[in-house]
């Protein structure tokens, strides 16, 4: 082919790709969003949507990255306003999200309630990890703290909060936490100590107490605790903006500390992000909050039987061991559905109790405040 | 001859005609309907709040807020001073070049030009995770000054000056090609005529080049403010949590804080800003049609 008619065809081609496509949900492809991180994103990639899609002769999985958790609020929106008409929402299931979003969904039926929906897995999953039938729990993480143990003797890792507020405080400059709206990791970190300042209470914090007067009177003294180890955070009180920022500054070895989703953080280690010395640690006293990753349903996807398949496909053996091996998460399913082999692995990581802080509106105050009182290092007080 | 001639000045007086007009329609009507009327929503918005029992009224109180707000206030002088500070830094590194590029005959500067425009093919998603892996604590210029015996900088990284550094790196290519777009019209002659009469290099600059280009360094510059002052990405990664930037702050605010009338108010002020620039740019180009 001549170097000019290749340049037209290929000019062509490009063309037809850069054209604005019809964004119409299709008919045996399941439209499929995550809040979730870039290595859940190359999980689904990697492993659940080739074996689905082999297992499922012509149905596909369009995967798409939906952000943060605002990101998904914003389609699930687009799908309760279609919810009872004929439009169609371009959206088939949810990962990442809580069924109590947008408010009023539930009661209005946009997610679908798995405990009545008989996926022949249900039955398998984790009771500790069960919470609203719209919500299906499927793979669980925690965050924990990441240390470098060339720099902290792993017999001296802090084990309680106040062990690790004296050893930020001993050792200024070398932790650091991310902005509690830009990753889980940081936010839990915040949660935690808004918990430490609440008496370890998680059952004083609901979905729906996040009133003014609550905020007012349980935010502040996680704000004072904060600020007051502020000064001795790496820079004099800098704050990363996402969970992998503050994973590459462990890395680089700028910080010895940070909190870390457990998931992350073992997938780091084994991609050679973090070097092997990195050491993970959970506080005893009463963990960092983490939680069961869930999915969500809504009844009006085109696609919505297709949905319900890949739900029930995610419960399989296969994967949840796949979440052990390839996420280094843990299954949301008991563990004698796990492969022995693989339950004697991981025996160490078989979470007791996870601390799980309501999402919703206590996300959008925790934010607020630590905004306006903790970056810029103000007394919440004054 | 003569026919030729009389159409062509006809054709010439024809440019305001219906059909010129029907070429541009397409333009102004795209530039009404996407960037004019959402302007005047916006405006509309924030001024005419809507009631929790539905009805309208007429109400300054989120720029009251906004106005009154430490918080707010402080965000919006980091934008001005890092926006201020970026202009400034941007001419500073940018003329250097556009001169040398302009007067240079020798091979090197064809290969100085690739190296100036270079920034622009770099998204700046890419460019924020080199920066931290370079000027990061611990990043490759820590190891250099390591290797060199040297103690390790103070890292710019999560400090006000983050942003600066990407911002001005990442705008050298448009403000070079502008500014050197204007010193096209610098004539050789004319810096040869100065130099006879005994000019020396800084008076030339002074005198013969400078007032030749003021045009395009305010088109350049305000271009740039323009980029800047609603900059996000890499305020986002780069910057302090606080006081950020006004872009981050938007976006935190419609999409983290659910407030969308605080965001639309920031946004109407940063637009309230930004039109100054625009109006210099409005001016110069008017300036240079006019006959």
């Amino acid at each position: 082919m001549k170097r000019r008619d290749f340049m037209l065809a290929a000019g062509a081609t490009a063309g037809v790709f850069m054209m604005p496509r019809m964004s119409f949900g299709a008919e045996g492809i399941i439209d499929w969003y995550t809040s979730s991180d870039q290595n859940i994103m190359d999980f689904w990639t990697n492993v659940v949507k080739p074996k689905f899609e082999a297992a499922n002769p012509g149905i596909t999985i369009n995967l798409v990255d939906g952000g943060d958790n605002a990101g998904l609020q914003s389609i699930a929106e687009r799908a309760l306003a279609a919810l009872g008409s004929d439009a169609d929402p371009q959206a088939d299931f949810f990962e990442g999200f809580d069924a109590r979003q947008p408010v009023g969904a539930i009661d209005e039926g946009l997610w679908v309630n798995f405990e009545e929906a008989g996926l022949s897995n249900y039955s398998k999953i984790n009771p500790l990890a069960l919470d609203i039938p719209q919500n299906m729990p499927y793979r669980g993480s925690q965050v924990l703290l990441a240390y470098d143990t060339t720099k902290l003797d792993p017999a001296n890792a802090p084990k309680t909060w106040d062990d690790l507020i004296a050893w930020i405080k001993a050792n200024p400059g070398q932790f650091i936490y991310n902005r509690p709206n830009k990753g889980g990791s940081g936010l839990n970190f915040v949660r935690r100590s808004v918990l430490e300042a609440n008496g370890r209470d998680i059952s004083k914090f609901t979905v729906d107490n996040a009133t003014p007067e609550n905020t007012e009177a349980m935010l502040p003294g996680a704000w004072e605790i904060l600020n007051d180890i502020a000064p001795s955070l790496f820079d004099g009180g800098a704050y990363t903006s996402g969970n992998t920022q503050s994973l590459q500054l462990l890395g680089q070895s700028a910080v010895t500390m940070i909190p870390a989703w457990s998931d992350q953080a073992l997938s780091a280690i084994e991609q050679g992000v973090l070097p092997e010395t990195t050491g993970l640690v959970q506080l005893q006293d009463l963990g960092l909050p983490g939680g069961f990753s869930r999915l969500t349903i809504n009844t009006n996807g085109v696609n919505n039987a297709a949905a319900m398949k890949l739900a029930d496909f995610v419960l399989s053996e296969e994967i949840q061991s796949a979440v052990l091996t390839e996420l280094g998460g843990f299954p949301g399913v008991s563990w004698e559905h796990v492969d022995p082999a693989l339950r004697e692995r991981f025996a160490d990581i078989i979470p007791s109790s996870i601390p799980v802080f309501p999402s919703g509106d206590w996300e959008r105050a925790i934010s607020d405040g630590w905004y306006r009182t903790v970056a810029p290092n103000v007394d919440p007080n004054s | 001859m003569t026919i030729v001639a009389e159409g062509s000045t006809g054709t010439n007086e024809n440019r305001g005609g219906p059909i010129g007009l029907l070429l541009v329609a397409l333009p102004v009507f795209l530039v009404c309907w996407l960037v004019i009327w959402p302007i005047i929503s916006a405006v509309m918005r924030t001024l005419w709040l809507t009631s929790e029992t539905g009805e309208k009224r007429f109400s300054t109180e989120t720029y009251q807020f906004f106005f009154s707000d430490p918080y707010s206030l402080s965000n919006l002088s980091l934008t001005l001073w890092t926006t201020c500070v970026c202009a400034l830094l941007l001419l500073l590194v940018c003329l250097p070049i556009a001169l040398y590029l302009r007067f240079s005959t020798s091979k090197v500067a064809a290969y100085v030009q690739g190296l100036a425009i270079f920034p622009m093919f770099v998204p700046s998603i890419i460019l924020s995770f080199a920066f931290i892996r370079v000027l990061g604590p611990n990043g490759t210029v820590d190891l250099l000054l390591n290797a060199a015996s040297l103690p390790k900088m103070r890292s710019p990284y999560l400090t006000p000056w983050g942003p600066v550094i990407g911002l001005v790196w990442d705008n050298i290519p448009l403000t070079v090609l502008i500014l050197l777009a204007g010193l096209g019209s610098v004539s050789n002659q004319a810096i040869e005529a100065a130099r006879d009469v005994g000019a020396g290099k800084l008076a030339v600059l002074w005198h013969i080049i400078l007032p030749r280009i003021v045009n395009s360094i305010l088109v350049a510059i305000s271009f740039a403010v323009l980029g800047i002052f609603s900059a996000f990405t890499l305020p986002y990664i780069l910057g302090p949590a606080a006081p950020e930037l006004i872009g981050p702050f938007m976006q935190r605010t419609f999409r983290d804080l659910y407030d969308p009338i605080n965001a639309i108010t920031q946004a109407v002020i940063t637009f309230g800003f930004c039109i100054v620039f625009g109006l210099f740019y409005v001016r110069s180009v008017a300036k240079n049609r006019a006959p």
